[in-house]
């Protein structure tokens, strides 16, 4: 067995790098609704189980999910989060694929827990929040007006943002679960599993 | 028209913008700085057919920069919430999204990928990001024959609908996810038999290359990020 991917695996990660961002994107919309915006990491990570289940049943080489935690961080980078997203998204894909490794890309635990700690990459879109909290307050009060800033700025702490990826990583490993349910039920009788 | 114009950008020079434009939406940047840099889309799509996407966003843009001026500072209440969601994601957002739009819907993905490639991008990335570019108008479609499709059966996008999200999210992401492996499948195919695994340097039917055009948008988007960045490390002088 090769170690390189070759053009059917580019492919995959291709289409599914399509459909986890159009999905973050959808149910990115409900973050105009300000106290919504710091629930969109868990969202996601409630959404995207089933395509990273279905995804990981494709993936046999060890390369496939870093490639697509890069993808995603750059077409988030070009849609106007900052360029956090980039590394983290990497590093935790890099993580998850390591996991993977271990079980070999077959077991089914690791898989799960794979899916908890790819979907961490998500916070990279919140980080700069956490970071920049005080120019970032200063430039909301010019442009978004004080009301937002009054409404949001209590939940800009530090340990908010710890409850924020724990949150999220028991959201990925319930949404991998659930995948792995929604895979049985659909995919495997239709033979594409 | 007399004036024959022969308007065409390199698909780097579309990625370069974008990625400045990327830049600019986290930090508040001078008025006049970053007014250019919203042009830029307004031109490209003026310039290319899209004259009136080109000015329903100008004019969505004007609304919004006028809303934040002069009317939020001093506006309270739910209006305001609502306001000030209008007037961010149009000041912030919107030049990336109609710049994003307009990437995706002028450039042909063999002519993606022969810049790309003139520019030695490795493959593994090349790949995915073409198959992205390809993909999501079809995805559009494809989301669009399903809605027409659960309508069919009496469960459109209504509010009764609305009441089991769970049920609806399952109806729409099962038949995608469907379709997507069988694309895949269908895409590597496709591509195995053109032979774009093989290892040889590839030649290309379409030349592409730099003209003046993408040196001038190029050299207007690098001396705004410029002043942006020496903006925003302190540079009061400019503000």
């Amino acid at each position: 067995m090769s170690e390189r991917l070759n053009v059917k695996d580019l492919i995959t990660v291709g289409i599914f790098s399509v459909i986890i961002i159009v999905l973050i994107f959808v149910f990115g919309m409900l973050g105009y609704i300000p106290i919504l915006m710091l629930g969109l990491p868990v969202l996601a990570a409630l959404i995207c189980g089933v395509p990273y289940m279905l995804f990981l049943t494709r993936v046999s080489k060890f390369g496939m999910v870093t490639l697509m935690g890069f993808i995603l961080g750059c077409v988030m980078f070009l849609s106007g989060h900052t360029w956090v997203p980039i590394v983290t998204f990497t590093v935790c894909a890099f993580i998850a694929d390591l996991i993977l490794k271990m079980g070999n890309y077959s077991s089914v635990k690791n898989s799960i827990v794979s899916h908890g700690v790819f979907i961490l990459g998500i916070m990279g879109n919140m980080l700069p929040f956490f970071i920049l909290r005080d120019a970032y307050m200063a430039a909301m009060q010019s442009s978004m007006g004080n009301d937002y800033v009054n409404v949001i700025a209590p939940f800009l702490q530090t340990n908010v943002l710890i409850v924020m990826i724990v949150l999220t990583f028991i959201c990925g490993l319930i949404s991998a679960y659930i995948g792995k349910i929604v895979l049985k039920k659909h995919f495997q009788k239709a033979g594409i599993a | 028209m007399g004036l024959e114009l022969n308007f065409s950008i390199d698909a780097r020079t579309k990625i370069i913008i974008l990625a400045i434009l990327s830049f600019m939406v986290f930090n508040d940047v001078p008025f006049y700085v970053s007014g250019i840099l919203v042009l830029i889309p307004f031109l490209f799509l003026f310039l290319s057919d899209y004259k009136k996407i080109a000015l329903i966003y100008i004019l969505i843009y004007v609304i919004a920069k006028f809303l934040q001026i002069s009317i939020l500072p001093t506006a309270t209440g739910i209006l305001s919430v609502l306001l000030i969601a209008f007037s961010y994601t149009a000041t912030r957002m919107l030049p990336i999204l109609v710049m994003g739009y307009y990437t995706i819907s002028t450039t042909k993905v063999s002519e993606f990928i022969a810049s790309m490639e003139k520019s030695n991008v490795p493959k593994d990335i090349l790949i995915p990001i073409s198959v992205i570019f390809r993909y999501i108008p079809s995805l559009y479609e494809e989301i669009r024959s399903i809605t027409d499709a659960m309508k069919m059966r009496g469960f459109g996008l209504t509010f009764k609908s609305l009441k089991s999200p769970l049920k609806l999210i399952e109806f729409y992401m099962v038949p995608i996810l469907i379709s997507a492996v069988k694309t895949a499948d269908e895409l590597s195919a496709a591509s195995l038999t053109r032979g774009l695994s093989n290892p040889q340097k590839r030649t290309h039917l379409i030349s592409v290359g730099f003209n003046k055009f993408d040196y001038l948008f190029i050299l207007i988007a690098v001396v705004g990020l410029g002043i942006y960045v020496y903006y925003s490390l302190g540079g009061v002088l400019l503000a």
